[in-house]
């Protein structure tokens, strides 16, 4: 067995807690570890951190016993580890949990382990104390797929429990959750660690990062680029090590949409045929990004999707100034990659998937040649770290695909995108390059609808918000008219606390914009 | 810097390979596919000593190979936009029913005749499409459905016979020169007894391998059978391809009825019920998936040849019924399983 190394300086870290020595992994020509080095002691929350494509979700998924790695050991408490050898001793809460839908609760807490042998009694009195510390013992008995994600999730960390797991490895937990939900989790990861429990924390939250982690790993091409604790541990450092530095361009285009331009999309009377919106008026500018703020069931998502004609509307929409249907002039991307990406085809394929009569000739014949040209000036123009356009498009890291999807919806020329949580689950890198196409499409001439749940996306992306409470929509913030983000999101709070939104002393007419 | 993009595949000759690497992984896979239709050949050769590749029972290989092959292709297509046709079987022997009636009972000419049996595929493929796409019956079932409706059906209109042209049930003989053009479908005289079924065969290959391969609509298929929400969110015509590709998948099980019925010369409503193994198992050994967005024409024509060859060579060899049964469900898994190992080591 290859073990760990052990090194004079850290004799105890190898007895306990994970150690990872040397983890390499490659996928065809793409090296996605080389040499990862990681240590995680028991009783501390460690921080994993670093852009698209660094290397952090094949760690994960190693861990996770969903991909096994090409070298390397994995040490836990000083005996070697695979997935093979006991994946229960890792229990890996994503995003999205990785649980039975149709099972309740309380069966999915227990289902699996060898000593029930009736599901439904199987809940035995450690069991049912589990439920009770994760607050689950109420809904032990509904389906899961009728409880919260955030239930989900707890009632994963239940499970892990359950099956006495020493590492738990949380791979962008709350990106779905609400603050509240967000905070709950973050209070049980501390208590996991206070127990003694190995926590590794991968997320590109750096508030986050900063407030709960002991230590954050920085990863970057494979390998830990640097390890910040103490007092070297702050944002400012991560955003650091990860971002790749953004452009004055970004700001002068900003600025210049904000001047008063012409209306692309004007809504009058717009309601929802569900009844999720209500009478709404709406004037977008061409070359603006605005974005919609609203929590779920507000009526915002289903807007958004509105001008995009995928939920039911009624009443006057306008496109430059005419009456047209806007499913024919819009382009819309999903939050969720899954629904928006073709697995299938290849990088560039996806590129063009929109696309009709720019990609075949007479007969409906596709010209191959144009397909490949058009996919390789996307991917030199939105800067998608690609070997090549004919690779599958899961050789991607999560925020180039996140490029591509939004990239195929631009190349359509929309005169309206609409987008769902664009950045959602990218790293702070994609982020900034995301927002920057956006921007520039937007300054062609163009108009762009955001669905956001976070602030400093708004903050970062936009350049006037609407927020959305019980169906009815604010008049316009202008974003740049607020320093910060905390006093966007300060003004943001109080209109959904108002619902029907009063005086803003920041509307867009005040500002005199 | 590490995060600049980097190693953009910008080589002068990028274009070619990469047209090339489009294509992959099917390529590789037609290339296992063809070898092991040599290797299958080459060992029938040798055990039927040389008589398994004598010019008569090659040529005999492709018609036999032809009827699998037409139908695969129309079936190949719905497997590609994610959706399953189990009606097909059925459809055959209603089309050659109608075409029997019709012409040979109703009095209708020989052409119109053909003509009705191809608008009662559409008709079924229109069936088919609604119920899945409208009002979204999983196309296992709405097919399985059909299929059972469609025979039942059947018989009910062919009062259960037999039809021969050559005899009709009316007494009253048919005009010649009906039934020489009906004959002579697939019975033409071509230069070293080429059969002409295999001829339409080709000729059909050559225009779904366009569609499939080189069209738009191809294209979109394979984007639609891939994801079909994200094709719905990128408001691709889902419902329009889905409805073209059932009705493709009918018109090409007419297609093969009538071939089948000029060149046997004569039509039973069960005709089709036995074609539904060895079709789907030809579309499958092709490399088509049935999750949807993957397969190709040139595959399901080799499946098709690979099946032919497998009870062809056995039929040379003189081997029992209950053998070839288990052989060919086995090869059947087997290409599967080792499309998956191949496909799983490619990554």
């Amino acid at each position: 067995m290859i073990g760990a190394r052990p090194t004079p300086e850290e004799p105890s870290l190898a007895r306990e807690g994970v150690v990872i020595r040397g983890l390499s992994k490659r996928y065809g020509d793409t090296i996605a570890l080389a040499e990862l080095d990681l240590v995680a002691q028991p009783g501390r929350i460690l921080g994993v951190a670093g852009p698209n494509g660094a290397g952090k979700s094949t760690m994960v998924k190693i861990l996770a016993g969903e991909a096994t790695a090409d070298h390397g050991a994995i040490t836990i408490d000083g005996e070697p580890w695979s997935s093979t050898l006991g994946w229960q001793r890792v229990a890996v809460v994503h995003q999205e949990p990785q649980l039975f839908p149709n099972l309740t609760v309380a069966e999915n807490v227990v289902v699996g382990r060898e000593r029930s042998r009736w599901l439904r009694h199987g809940v035995n009195a450690s069991e049912r104390r589990l439920l009770e510390e994760m607050a689950i013992e109420g809904v032990a008995d509904r389906p899961l797929a009728s409880v919260t994600l955030a239930i989900q999730q707890r009632t994963e960390i239940a499970r892990a429990l359950a099956q006495d797991a020493r590492v738990f490895l949380f791979d962008e937990p709350n990106s779905a959750l609400t603050e509240e939900e967000s905070d709950d989790l973050f209070r049980r990861m501390h208590a996991l660690a206070a127990a003694g429990r190995v926590v590794i924390l991968v997320s590109h939250r750096l508030a986050e990062l900063v407030a709960h982690c002991d230590a954050v790993a920085i990863v970057r091409d494979g390998r830990t680029a640097q390890v910040l604790a103490g007092e070297a541990l702050t944002q400012e450092a991560i955003a650091q090590e990860l971002v790749v530095g953004t452009s004055a361009r970004d700001a002068e285009l900003a600025a210049a949409a904000m001047e008063e331009g012409a209306s692309m999309l004007r809504l009058e009377g717009w309601s929802h045929a569900g009844g999720e919106f209500v009478g709404v008026d709406l004037d977008v500018q061409a070359g603006r990004i605005v974005a919609l703020v609203g929590v779920e069931g507000s009526g915002a998502r289903e807007l958004v999707r509105s001008m995009a004609g995928l939920e039911p509307a009624t009443g006057r929409a306008e496109l430059s100034g005419q009456r047209r249907d806007l499913a024919g002039a819009s382009a819309f991307v999903s939050a969720d990659r899954q629904a928006s990406l073709f697995s299938n085809l290849s990088i560039g394929e996806n590129l063009v998937s929109r696309l009709g009569d720019q990609i075949s000739g007479p007969l409906g014949v596709l010209r191959r040649g144009r397909m490949a040209s058009l996919a390789r000036d996307a991917v030199d123009r939105f800067r998608v770290k690609a070997h090549s356009t004919s690779r599958p498009i899961r050789s991607l890291s999560g925020g180039n695909q996140q490029k591509i999807a939004i990239a195929a919806a631009i190349i359509g020329r929309p005169h309206i995108l609409v987008l769902e949580e664009p950045t959602r689950g990218v790293d702070i890198g994609s982020k900034r390059e995301i927002y920057r196409l956006l921007r520039e499409y937007a300054a062609g001439g163009n108009a762009i609808v955001i669905y956001c749940t976070e602030v400093p996306e708004v903050f970062e992306a936009a350049d006037v918000v609407h927020v959305v409470a019980d169906g009815r929509l604010s008049p316009p913030l202008l974003v740049r008219s607020h320093d910060d983000v905390q006093g966007l999101a300060a003004e943001i709070t109080r209109l959904e606390r108002h619902g029907r939104p009063g005086q803003s002393e920041q509307t867009l007419a005040a500002a005199g914009a | 810097m590490s995060s600049e993009p980097r190693i953009l595949d910008t080589t002068p000759g990028g274009t070619l390979q990469e047209r090339l690497r489009f294509a992959g992984s099917s390529i590789a896979r037609i290339g296992g596919l063809l070898l092991a239709v040599l290797v299958i050949a080459g060992v029938f050769a040798v055990l039927s000593e040389g008589r398994f590749i004598g010019i008569a029972n090659l040529l005999g290989l492709l018609r036999a190979m032809s009827t699998i092959a037409i139908v695969g292709m129309g079936l190949t297509l719905v497997i590609v936009v994610g959706e399953i046709d189990l009606s097909f079987g059925a459809l055959y022997g209603l089309c050659a029913t109608v075409l029997a009636v019709s012409w040979m009972n109703a009095g209708l000419s020989v052409y119109g005749a053909i003509g009705l049996a191809f608008l009662v595929a559409i008709a079924v493929g229109l069936f088919n499409g609604f119920f899945t796409t409208i009002v979204k019956v999983p196309s296992f079932i709405a097919t399985l459905g059909a299929s059972t409706l469609i025979f039942g059906f059947t018989l009910f209109l062919g009062k259960t016979q037999t039809y021969n042209p050559a005899y009709p049930a009316t007494g009253r003989p048919l005009d010649p020169a009906q039934l020489s053009f009906f004959t002579g479908l697939s019975n033409q005289a071509l230069p070293f007894g080429f059969p002409m079924q295999g001829l339409w065969m080709l000729g059909a290959a050559l225009l779904f391998a366009f569609l499939l391969g080189r069209s738009l609509f191809g294209f979109r298929l394979k984007a639609i059978g891939g994801n079909p929400q994200a094709a719905t969110l990128a408001r691709l015509p889902v419902r329009k391809y889905k409805f073209a590709a059932f009705i493709l998948a009918g018109m090409m099980a007419c297609l093969a009825a009538v071939l089948d019925f000029a060149f046997v010369g004569s039509a039973s409503p069960s005709g089709g019920q036995s074609l539904l193994f060895p079709v789907f198992a030809a579309v499958i050994i092709g490399g088509a998936s049935l999750s949807g967005g993957r397969g190709t024409v040139v595959g399901t024509l080799l499946g098709a040849l690979l099946l032919a060859i497998l009870t062809n060579g056995l039929a040379v060899l003189r081997a029992d019924t209950f053998a070839q049964q288990m052989l060919l469900g086995s090869v059947t898994i087997g290409a599967v399983v080792l499309d998956q190992l191949t496909r799983r080591s490619g990554r």
